[in-house]
């Protein structure tokens, strides 16, 4: 879509004669002009930054940039599985159970196997790609709507968590565990490295191959892309498959990086996710949505939550202030979309 | 007070792109304004204008002399502008009296709702238009002609003084249309001030007063219907002469592409057919003959419960929407929004959606050969886009059309469903489109055609199959369809009206 001549300034009261684009604007400051309409949430972004580094002086470090990427990496993992998902019209619940599940399954297998890591992190990712399944499944074959098939899973799912765990946390991992999350690849450590490779798969995956291009079309339009030839259930099985397998991953780095797996691990993590997917604007009703809106979305929660900790803000006015930003945040986007197409 | 409504110097672009250059025009009560012009020209950006969904980038509206406020719905509806868009929009899972009283609700004295007085009104309503339905039926379960019917009744009953009709018939057929002719003069009488968009020249021959043409934009030609032959509409709306409509057709060959025995589908007779290599067969109806249904079940998205079909020697499996692409078989279906485009999407990925097979090694998208064929066959076909990256759903109907038909040319297609090709095209592209249908037949394709535009199912075929209740009830060869009676003998037929 294009934008049309209005500016987003001023208010939109009908006795003021609509703004035209003028001539004198040169080509290179429309375009810019251009792009900040359509992409609201940068500046967003933007004026959170600035008011960060105005506010704390430790906030434009490199060490807390760092602090901010490696804490960002395991939502960012869930959040891209979430974009597939949310981009085919439906919604998975179930990925924070499934860092829990997964988090105890590797912390077994770690326990029986501690010269065997590698086995461990397949165990995870597998126990994350079954539960997806199952879920991917009940809505692709059975009809069970994903609201429903997820929210379903997320109990299973948290539920074996504390099977594995016999109700209790698992301790005592052989130190070896937490070199995945502490090692470093060219001085960064290896959960950003996942992150960044992950950012790359998905944009590539999204924008380039024909697998991306059927998710958005099955979720713009079921039936047409059946009558187009698209396999429409096995398309939706795969999004839940690849969104299960990521958390299972992301399990594997959050429990190596305190050397335990307990079974309220990543317990609520599948709503950071999704406002995550939301705030990047996608639509919950499937077909429009990006990855680099995810990725925006993504940072912009996480520095939320690193310069309110600078702020010393007390954690319960965080969630507060978070969640009203959210809002706003979404509340502009919409407001543009719709001011261009009128 | 004069209640007449004028558009002063109206113009409107999109992405920087004029859409609308400058139209004056003036709408007099119980005058019908016919708004003729090619897909893409402007007639529902300017219907969304008078009717304050878009705002206009310069210009005014006036009612009676007074400036409406621009893009606002409600200040143009207070003052009596009701509007049947051309993209219709009924809320599938309410009634049909639902979706009729929606927002102005009739209430019992205790404020509940009072559904026997509504389902009362609503039956009226549809007796005036001579709709025989029950109000109670779910608007989900209507074909897209009922639902168009229904959409013009919800539209015009409530007082209106300007009405806006944005091609209210590219969807009905052509006995329909008579009851929509029926309220339009109703309309006319009470002095309502009336503006309709069409592609098909008998209709602007039926109802005009008034001709106003628009072509890029701008308005054109502004005459009365008399002043104006149809020539001379053509003419106007395309900017240049016009070669005959339906080109010479080519003999069809001998093998059977696609076999039909005995294909039931629930509340329907089992049909048999065929349909040879480098055929064109139409299949004519009244709305709600089937003719949709049979379609959609060769094709397998709507169940087969017996029979057997065979494309090009091969035996489907029922259901199989898969098995039937892969086969050769392809379907442009009848309702675009619904069954055909991802309206979210652009016309690239729309337009290749169903080859990506062919555009793709190993699952990566081969961007300039997907790019080269749909502009090839977009250019075939005329389409008017800004550009292949231009989301579907802000094409014009027209276009939205080409697209959906479009996709399947370059592709390796044995059987081609057509269902309404034509709906919403302009008279230019049109002669394009049944040139492209012509040159698929001649390459050797199967053409099975649903279409309620009589000149276009008989000047197209080589063979007619009526239908009626589900069922093939005549056989129409080429010798029959050149008689002079043809289309009396259709319509005959159609409504069960032929004594054998
Ligand atoms: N929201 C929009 N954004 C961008 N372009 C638009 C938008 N709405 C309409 N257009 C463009 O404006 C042009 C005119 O569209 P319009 O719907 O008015 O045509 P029309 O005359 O009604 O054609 P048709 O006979 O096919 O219905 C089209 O080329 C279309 O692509
Ligand atoms: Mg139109």
């Amino acid at each position: 879509m294009n934008v049309a001549a209005p500016s987003t300034t001023g208010k939109n009261s009908p006795a003021q004669p609509p703004e035209r684009r003028g001539p004198a604007l040169g080509r290179a400051g429309e375009a810019v002009r251009e792009w900040a309409i359509r992409n609201p949430m940068v500046l967003v972004m933007a004026l959170v930054i600035l008011y960060f580094l105005y506010m704390s002086d430790r906030f434009g470090t490199v060490g807390n940039l760092q602090t901010i990427a490696i804490a960002a990496a395991p939502f960012a993992l869930i959040a891209l599985g979430q974009t597939l998902v949310i981009l085919t019209g439906g919604i998975d619940l179930s990925v924070g159970s499934v860092i829990a599940a997964s988090a105890m399954t590797a912390a077994l297998v770690v326990k029986d196997h501690p010269e065997r890591m590698w086995l461990a992190v397949l165990a995870a990712v597998l126990v994350g790609v079954v539960v997806g399944g199952i879920s991917g499944f009940a809505v692709s074959r059975l009809g069970v709507p994903p609201f429903v098939a997820t929210l379903g899973m997320m109990t299973v799912a948290s539920g074996l968590a504390y099977v594995l765990g016999n109700g209790a946390p698992i301790n005592g991992l052989p130190a070896d565990y937490s070199t995945i999350a502490n090692t470093k690849v060219l001085g960064i450590d290896l959960p950003v490295v996942i992150m960044i490779v992950g950012f790359i798969v998905m944009i590539v995956l999204m924008s380039r191959t024909t697998y991306g291009l059927r998710v958005y079309a099955v979720g713009g339009n079921p039936l047409a892309s059946r009558i187009a030839g698209l396999n429409v259930n096995r398309t939706l099985f795969s999004v839940y498959v690849i969104s299960g397998g990521l958390a299972g991953l992301s399990g594997v780095i959050l429990s190596s990086r305190v050397i335990s797996a307990f079974p309220s691990l990543g317990s609520g993590y599948e709503l950071d996710a999704i406002a995550a997917v939301v705030i990047g604007g996608a639509s919950l009703m499937g077909g429009r949505g990006t990855v680099w809106g995810t990725i925006l979305g993504l940072f912009l929660i996480q520095t939320l939550n690193n310069g309110l900790d600078l702020l010393i803000v007390p954690s319960y006015w965080q969630k507060v202030i978070k969640g009203v930003l959210i809002i706003a945040a979404v509340a502009l986007d919409v407001w543009v979309v719709r001011r261009r197409s009128r | 007070m004069n209640g007449s409504l004028e558009c002063r110097d109206l113009t409107k672009s999109f992405g920087g792109l004029p859409i609308l250059r400058g139209v004056s025009l003036c709408l007099e009560p119980g005058t019908v304004t016919v708004l003729a012009g090619e897909n893409g020209a402007g007639k529902s950006t300017l219907m969304k204008i008078i009717s304050g969904q878009l705002r206009p980038d310069t210009g005014e509206v006036l009612f009676g002399g007074e400036p409406l406020a621009p893009g606002d719905v409600h200040a143009a509806r207070g003052a009596g502008v009701g509007i049947v868009p051309q993209e219709l929009a009924p809320i599938p899972d309410l009634s049909i009296y639902e979706n009729l009283f929606v927002g102005r609700e009739k209430r019992t004295r205790t404020g509940l709702l009072d559904r026997r007085g509504m389902i009362r009104a609503a039956r009226e309503m549809l007796t005036v238009f001579g709709i025989d339905l029950d109000p109670r039926t779910p608007m989900r379960r209507l074909s897209v002609g009922m639902t168009q019917l229904v959409e013009i009744v919800k539209n015009t009953s409530w007082g209106a003084r300007v009405v806006l009709l944005d091609e209210p018939t590219s969807a009905i057929s052509d006995r329909e249309v008579e009851r929509l002719f029926t309220l339009v003069d109703q309309l006319r009488e009470r002095g309502v001030a009336i503006v309709y968009t069409t592609h098909k020249m008998a209709e602007i021959q039926a109802v005009a007063d008034r001709v106003v043409v628009l072509r890029d934009g701008r308005l054109v030609a502004d005459e009365p219907l008399a002043a104006l032959s149809e020539h001379d509409i053509v003419q106007h709306m395309i900017g240049r002469e016009l070669s005959e409509l339906f080109p010479e057709r080519p003999e069809p060959g001998t093998e059977v592409a696609l076999r039909v025995g005995g294909v039931r589908r629930d509340g329907a007779p089992p049909v048999d057919l065929e349909v040879r290599a480098g055929e064109i067969v139409g299949l004519a109806g009244l709305i709600g003959a089937g003719r949709t249904e049979l379609l959609e079940t060769l094709f397998g998205v709507r169940a087969r419960t017996g029979g057997e079909i065979e494309v090009g020697g091969r035996r489907l499996r029922p259901n199989r929407v898969t098995e039937a692409i892969a086969s050769g078989m392809a379907l442009v279906p009848e309702d675009r929004k619904g069954a055909g485009l991802v309206l979210s999407m652009d016309v690239l990925d729309n337009g290749s959606l169903p080859h990506l097979g062919a555009f793709s090694v190993a699952g990566w998208l081969r961007s300039k050969a997907r790019a080269e064929a749909v502009g090839s066959w977009g250019r075939t076909l005329g389409l008017r886009s800004r550009g292949l990256s231009q989301e579907v759903q802000t094409l014009s109907g027209g276009n939205q059309q080409k697209v959906v038909l479009g996709r399947w040319l370059s592709g390796d297609v044995k059987v081609l469903l057509l269902d309404e090709p034509t709906r919403g095209v302009d008279i230019g592209a049109r002669s394009e489109i049944y040139r492209a249908i012509i040159r698929l037949a001649e390459s050797g394709l199967a053409v099975l055609m649903a279409s309620s535009d009589m000149a276009e199912v008989i000047g197209l075929s080589h063979r007619l199959l009526v239908m009626r209740g589900g069922g093939v009830v005549a056989e129409l060869d080429r010798r029959a369809m050149d008689a002079p009676d043809v289309q009396e003998r259709i319509f005959r037929h159609a409504a069960g009206l032929h004594v054998a």
